[in-house]
C-alpha cells in the first residue's frame, strides 16, 4: 500500500514537474512571441539637433532698380540662423527655423536720394532705407507612420522687414512605397503678404496733393524740366497673396543612383509691383537736382502672376571618394519670363571625415515683357519696370565648400557634440554687369541622449 | 519645353518597375553626399538666387511669398 502511495506520489511529481515545465515553455513562446509581435521602430530623430548657420552676402552693379535702371547696386546682408529639431517622440519632430537678416544697400538708400550734397544714381545715401533687417520665423511639424512610410508635415511661418510682413501656412505629405525605393510628395503653402509702401522721397508729397513746381522743389533748385509733374498715384491695395502647389516623384535607379522631379505651380495676385522702384520715360522730359534724375513714375506690374517650375536632381555615387549631384530646372511664367537652371557639384571625400564641394552653376533668363531699360519706357504703357532681376541675362556661379563630418561626435560642448561644420564661398556673375559674393556656413550640433 | 519635361517624367517613373534596390544594397545611396534634399546651409544660396533672379521654385526651397522678392 505504502509502496503504491510511494509510486503514485512520484507519478504526480513527475505530472507537476512536466506541467511546470510545460507552463515554463508557453511562458516563454509567450514572451517570444510578444517579442516578435513588437515591430522594431527606429526613432525619426534619434535626440534634438541644433544648427547654427551663418551667411554673408556682397554684391555690387551698376543698374539698381530703385534709381529706375541706373546707379549703384551695392548690398551688404549678414543672416545669422539657428535650426532646432526636437524628436517629441518615436514619430514626431518639432523645428523651429528663427533667422534675422541685417542689409545695407547703396541702391536702397537713394530711395531718398536728395539728403547728401551732391546726390546721383552712383552715390550712397546716408537716409534710414540704406538699412534694414528682415526677421523669419518657421515653425513645422513632422508626423510618421510606423513603417515609416507616410510622412506628413505642417509649417507656419511670420516674416517682417520695415516695409514688409508675411505670414505663411504649408503642409506637405509624402508616401513612400516599392520597398522605400520611391517616393512621391504633396506640399501646398499659402503666403498672406502685406506692404507697407515707401515710395521715392521726390514723389512723395504728390501722393498727398497736387503739387504746383516752378523751378524749385523740396528746397532744391531744379535743373532741365522745370516744370517736374511725375506719373505718380499710391497704390491703394497693399497686400500680396500667393498659392503655391507643389509634386515631387523620387526614385533609385540602382545602388548607385536616384533622383528626384520636382514640379512647382505658382499663382500671385495683389501688389507685385515693387514701390520704391523708379521709372523714367523718354516721352517727358527730364527733372534733376544736381545730377539726381527726379522719378518720373513708380514700377507698375500686372496684379497677377502665374508661375511654373519643373526641375530635376540625380546623384550618382561614382566610387567611395567622389559623387556626381546634377539639377536642372525649367521656368516659365506669364510676364513673359523663362529661364532655364544647370548645376553640378562633385563632392570629393578627400580626407577622413572632410569633403570637398567644387560645384558650378549655370542660369538663363528673358526678359520681362515690361522691362525697358534706363529712360527708355512710354508713360502711356500700361505696365513698365526697370529692374535688371527682370532682364534678359545669363549668370554663372562658382562655388567652393568644405565639410567636416564625425557621426559618432567626439567634439563635444558642454552636452553638445559636434557633428558637422561646414564652409562655403560662392561667386556669381551676369554678363549685366552684376557680381555677388556669398559665403555661408554651420555647425550643427546634437545632444547627447 | 513642358512636352519634353513630361516625356521625362513619364520615363523617369516608368524606371520605377526597373529595380527594386532592396534596404541592405542601400550603402552608397545613404551616403550623406547623395541626399536628394537640398542642404540647410545651402538655404542662403536659393534665397539670393530668389531675390536676384526671376525663377524660383522646383528646388525645394520657397518659390514665393515671405519677403519682398519674386
Amino acid at each position: 500500500m505504502e509502496v503504491n502511495q510511494e509510486v503514485a506520489v512520484g507519478v504526480i511529481k513527475n505530472k507537476m514537474k512536466s506541467i511546470f515545465i510545460l507552463i515554463g515553455l508557453m511562458g516563454l513562446g509567450t514572451i517570444v512571441f510578444s517579442q516578435e509581435e513588437k515591430v522594431y521602430k527606429k526613432r525619426v530623430l534619434e535626440s534634438t539637433e541644433v544648427d547654427f548657420l551663418m551667411s554673408y552676402y556682397a554684391q555690387d552693379g551698376e543698374n539698381a532698380a530703385v534709381t529706375g535702371g541706373i546707379g549703384t547696386e551695392e548690398l551688404t546682408d549678414i543672416t545669422p540662423t539657428i535650426v532646432i529639431s526636437i524628436p517629441l517622440n518615436d514619430d514626431d519632430v518639432l523645428t523651429i527655423d528663427a533667422g534675422i537678416s541685417a542689409y545695407t544697400s547703396a541702391s536702397s538708400s537713394n530711395v531718398n536720394a536728395l539728403d547728401i550734397d551732391n546726390p546721383n544714381a552712383f552715390t550712397t545715401s546716408t537716409g534710414a532705407s540704406g538699412a534694414d533687417t528682415w526677421t523669419n520665423v518657421v515653425g513645422s511639424y513632422s508626423h510618421s507612420s510606423d513603417d515609416r512610410n507616410k510622412v506628413w508635415t505642417a509649417k507656419l511661418s511670420v516674416a517682417s522687414e520695415y516695409d514688409y510682413f508675411s505670414v505663411g501656412l504649408g503642409g506637405s505629405y509624402s508616401l513612400l512605397f516599392n520597398e522605400k525605393n520611391t517616393e512621391l510628395g504633396i506640399s501646398g503653402n499659402v503666403y498672406f503678404d502685406q506692404w507697407n509702401a515707401i515710395y521715392p522721397m521726390e514723389l512723395r508729397p504728390f501722393g498727398d496733393s497736387e503739387q504746383n513746381i516752378n523751378g524749385s522743389y523740396l528746397g532744391y533748385s531744379l535743373r532741365g524740366n522745370p516744370n517736374y509733374s511725375p506719373n505718380f498715384k499710391a497704390f491703394n491695395d497693399e497686400g500680396r497673396n500667393t498659392y503655391a502647389i507643389g509634386l515631387s516623384l523620387s526614385q533609385i535607379l540602382s545602388r548607385r543612383m536616384q533622383g528626384v522631379l520636382m514640379a512647382d505651380y505658382v499663382i500671385q495676385d495683389g501688389l507685385l509691383s515693387t514701390p520704391f522702384q523708379r521709372v523714367y520715360f523718354k516721352d517727358v522730359d527730364n527733372t534733376y537736382i544736381n545730377d539726381f534724375h527726379l522719378a518720373e513714375g513708380i514700377e507698375m506690374m500686372p496684379g497677377n502672376r502665374t508661375k511654373i517650375a519643373v526641375g530635376g536632381r540625380l546623384n550618382y555615387y561614382i566610387n567611395e571618394y567622389l559623387v556626381l549631384r546634377t539639377y536642372l530646372r525649367y521656368y516659365s511664367d506669364d510676364w513673359g519670363i523663362s529661364s532655364q537652371t544647370a548645376s553640378i557639384e562633385i563632392p570629393i571625400k578627400a580626407f577622413n571625415r572632410i569633403t570637398l564641394y567644387p560645384s558650378y552653376r549655370y542660369y538663363f533668363q528673358t526678359a520681362a515683357d515690361y522691362f525697358l531699360p534706363y529712360d527708355q519706357h512710354l508713360s502711356t504703357d500700361a505696365y513698365y519696370t526697370s529692374d535688371y532681376d527682370l532682364s534678359e541675362y545669363t549668370a554663372s556661379q562658382f562655388s567652393f565648400g568644405i565639410s567636416y563630418t564625425d557621426i559618432f561626435t567626439k567634439c563635444h560642448i558642454g552636452k553638445y557634440g559636434v557633428k558637422n561644420i561646414n564652409l562655403k564661398i560662392s561667386y556669381y556673375e551676369r554678363d549685366s554687369g552684376l557680381n555677388g559674393m556669398l559665403i555661408a556656413g554651420g555647425v550643427k550640433f546634437v545632444l547627447d541622449k | 519645353m513642358i512636352k519634353k519635361l513630361c516625356i521625362v517624367a513619364i520615363v523617369f517613373s516608368s524606371l520605377t518597375a526597373c529595380t527594386v534596390v532592396k534596404e541592405y544594397e542601400k550603402v552608397n545611396l545613404n551616403d550623406p553626399d547623395m541626399e536628394l534634399n537640398a542642404r540647410k546651409s545651402d538655404r542662403f544660396e536659393t534665397n539670393f538666387h530668389s531675390y536676384r533672379e526671376a525663377a524660383s521654385g522646383a528646388n525645394g526651397g520657397k518659390s514665393g511669398g515671405g519677403c519682398g522678392c519674386n
